[in-house]
């Protein structure tokens, strides 16, 4: 049997494994054992095992429970509620303003942690349900928290981009950096995108009613300093790492120290915000610990294998495509695949898959994980699978039904998706930032 | 049910849920060595052993906090179909795939006893300056990987008794 035959029927019994439902690193896990042994026999046995001890030594990997703990300490304890007031406040006085707002929210919770958990949470318990009080259109705010907390994945600190560098190889501080500009700019198209819409349909955005924007700007100020806190956080991380004192792990430690203190000294860290996000946080972490076990025991079976210089030889010497066309069409499957897969169902096809493909035509990695996590933003949104579409259903007051958390994404899926064309056209968006950081 | 078997899901149920439990904590020592690693690097001496020492604690904590969250039913599963189906149903086809959960468990306890057996006979000790011996850490997975295993037959029992609609 050849290579790519074996490759095909690795892929597709894991794709089978995956529908029974059982839990996904098992699935994975027992198609990369069973083809090791099957290929090296006894030599192939200690494999899977191989893949912790690669896990082990892999540094960054470490700033990843230090960013759940974060994420979950926000949103368990509710330390960003003033921060909604003060967008509220400011913004109100502008058609759509408080979705705006509510974006601007979203930049910042995603400044403060690494997962699109956080964001969902505050942006759903929060902001959702004074929108829908001040007669904003639903379909047009739960398309707004859904979207904009998903920008936490692609502006820095962030989890996939930890778990991309880790498949890919690349330097972790440079993907942030890369991840800083598509982040601000998609969120601005998101707000032009509100903007627009609510200056030709402002039934969809109210303007706030007089009395409640007449706060004394004293008031104004003082809510002002609840943008503090962000800047804080981000600040006590971001200083030491850049100005090469600690590592960006020990940063992320300090980060979530930072993060603790802030709750401890609101007091909101109480017995059972303590308990939920100490355990999410174990329970987040093995689940993609154990998933990245098994799934780096698949990738080391298809490097041995040499599955991808087939592929490649392939799509290149067989079909005679160019690189950008191989990578068009590998975006448009891998955005098909999105809608289907789970985001770590994703991740263990793009690793030993697209990603060395990637780098076989010579493109540039670090750019390739912008466009990676980008189309991760998009697969968490899109039906019938996504993150935030399941924590929407779960979080969402009761007048948003299915049809609404579905109808509502459309239009900024629409966003997205040219936000990533315009990165894959000009990597400059991307590469600038860590060009400038890193002198390159 | 034999009642030995109701016994091995409480007993091994209980081990693992106080291991999770503790595991669970790991989070504040990783913090305490990443700080430590942080302040003596600006201030003082850099410390040689907080990188390793990280490292394997990061290991501790997802490893034996692994049949926990096994226990909690934390793992992702991929539920197309799966959402869809009753609690019978569901019960009738984990009683079945669970095996391939089990055999990958299996193989990962046999090379993890490998490599502790390599590493006790030659006194390994990992390429770095502070040269730890991995004996330690390696024992450390063989035990985790045990308990996942127990963990997962556990499960499996309990699959059982949600198809004969038995209370353990």
């Amino acid at each position: 049997m050849s290579s790519g035959m074996i490759a095909v029927l690795m892929f597709s019994s894991m794709m089978l494994m995956l529908m029974t439902g059982q839990r996904v690193f098992g699935a994975i896990g027992v198609v990369a054992a069973v083809a090791s042994l099957a290929l090296w026999g006894t030599g192939g046995s200690d494999m899977p095992f191989s893949a912790a001890m690669k896990l082990m030594k892999w540094y960054p990997l470490l700033t990843l429970p230090m960013f759940i703990f974060m994420g979950y300490i926000l949103s368990e304890s509710k330390i960003a509620d003033d921060l909604y007031k003060m967008f509220h406040v400011w913004m109100g006085s502008l058609h759509g303003g408080l979705a705006i707002g509510t974006i601007g929210l979203m930049v910042l919770v995603s400044a403060m942690n690494g997962l699109s958990v956080a964001g969902m949470a505050i942006g759903a318990t929060i902001a959702l349900p004074e929108l829908l009080r001040r007669g904003y259109d639903k379909r047009m705010v739960t398309g707004v928290v859904q979207a904009g907390s998903s920008l936490g994945i692609l502006v820095p600190p962030s989890v996939v981009l930890v778990l991309y560098a880790m498949i890919a190889r690349q330097p972790v501080g440079q993907l942030w950096l890369a991840g800083v500009v598509p982040g601000l700019m998609m969120a601005a198209m998101f707000i032009l995108y509100i903007a627009i819409r609510c200056y030709f349909q402002p039934h969809l955005g109210p303007v706030l009613p007089k009395e409640e924007r007449d706060v004394p700007l004293r008031e104004k100020l003082r809510l002002l300093r609840a943008g503090l806190l962000p800047i804080l956080i981000f600040a006590t991380m971001m200083v030491p790492f850049v100005n090469g004192w600690t590592s960006l792990v020990e940063s992320s430690a300090i980060g979530a120290l930072t993060a603790f203190a802030a709750a401890v000294l609101k007091k909101r860290m109480n017995r059972a915000v303590f308990e939920a996000s100490v355990r999410q946080t174990l329970a987040i972490s093995c689940m993609f610990m154990w998933i990245i076990l098994a799934a780096m025991g698949f990738g080391a079976v298809f490097d041995g294998l040499g599955a991808v210089g087939a592929i490649e030889d392939l799509f290149t010497a067989q079909l005679h495509l160019g690189p950008w066309t191989i990578l068009v069409i590998m975006q448009l499957s891998f955005l098909l695949m999105g809608t289907f897969l789970d985001d770590t169902a994703m991740l263990v096809i793009v690793a030993p898959l697209y990603v060395p493909l990637v780098g076989a035509l010579g493109f540039d990695l670090v750019w390739y994980g912008v466009l990676y996590t980008i189309t991760t933003q998009i697969a968490y949104m899109t039906p019938p699978f996504g993150y935030n579409l399941f924590l929407m259903r779960a979080m969402a007051p009761p007048e948003i039904g299915l049809r609404d958390i579905y109808a509502s994404i459309l239009p900024f899926v629409a966003v997205m998706i040219l936000a990533l064309v315009v990165v894959m056209v000009f990597p400059q968006i991307a590469l600038w930032l860590p060009n400038v950081v890193y002198n390159k | 049910m034999p009642q030995f078997i109701s016994r091995y899901v409480t007993i091994v149920d209980a081990i693992n849920y106080r291991i999770g439990r503790i595991a669970m904590y790991g989070i504040f020592v990783l913090i305490g060595i990443l700080l430590w690693s942080s302040i003596s690097k600006t201030f003082f001496v850099p410390s040689l052993w907080t990188l390793e020492m990280a490292q394997f604690c990061m290991v501790a904590y997802y490893i034996l906090g692994g049949p926990y969250c096994l226990q909690r039913g934390s793992d992702v599963r991929m539920d197309l179909f799966y959402s869809s189906w009753t609690d019978r149903q569901r019960a009738w086809v984990d009683a079945f795939t669970i095996f391939f959960l089990i055999f990958y468990l299996g193989v990962l306890l046999y090379g993890a006893v490998d490599s502790t057996v390599y590493a006790l006979e030659f006194n390994e000790r990992s390429y770095s300056a502070w040269r730890p011996y991995m004996w330690p850490i390696k024992i450390l997975i063989c035990i985790g990987f045990s308990l996942m295993l127990l963990q997962a037959i556990s499960e499996f029992i309990k699959d059982i008794a949600r198809i004969k609609g038995i209370t353990l």
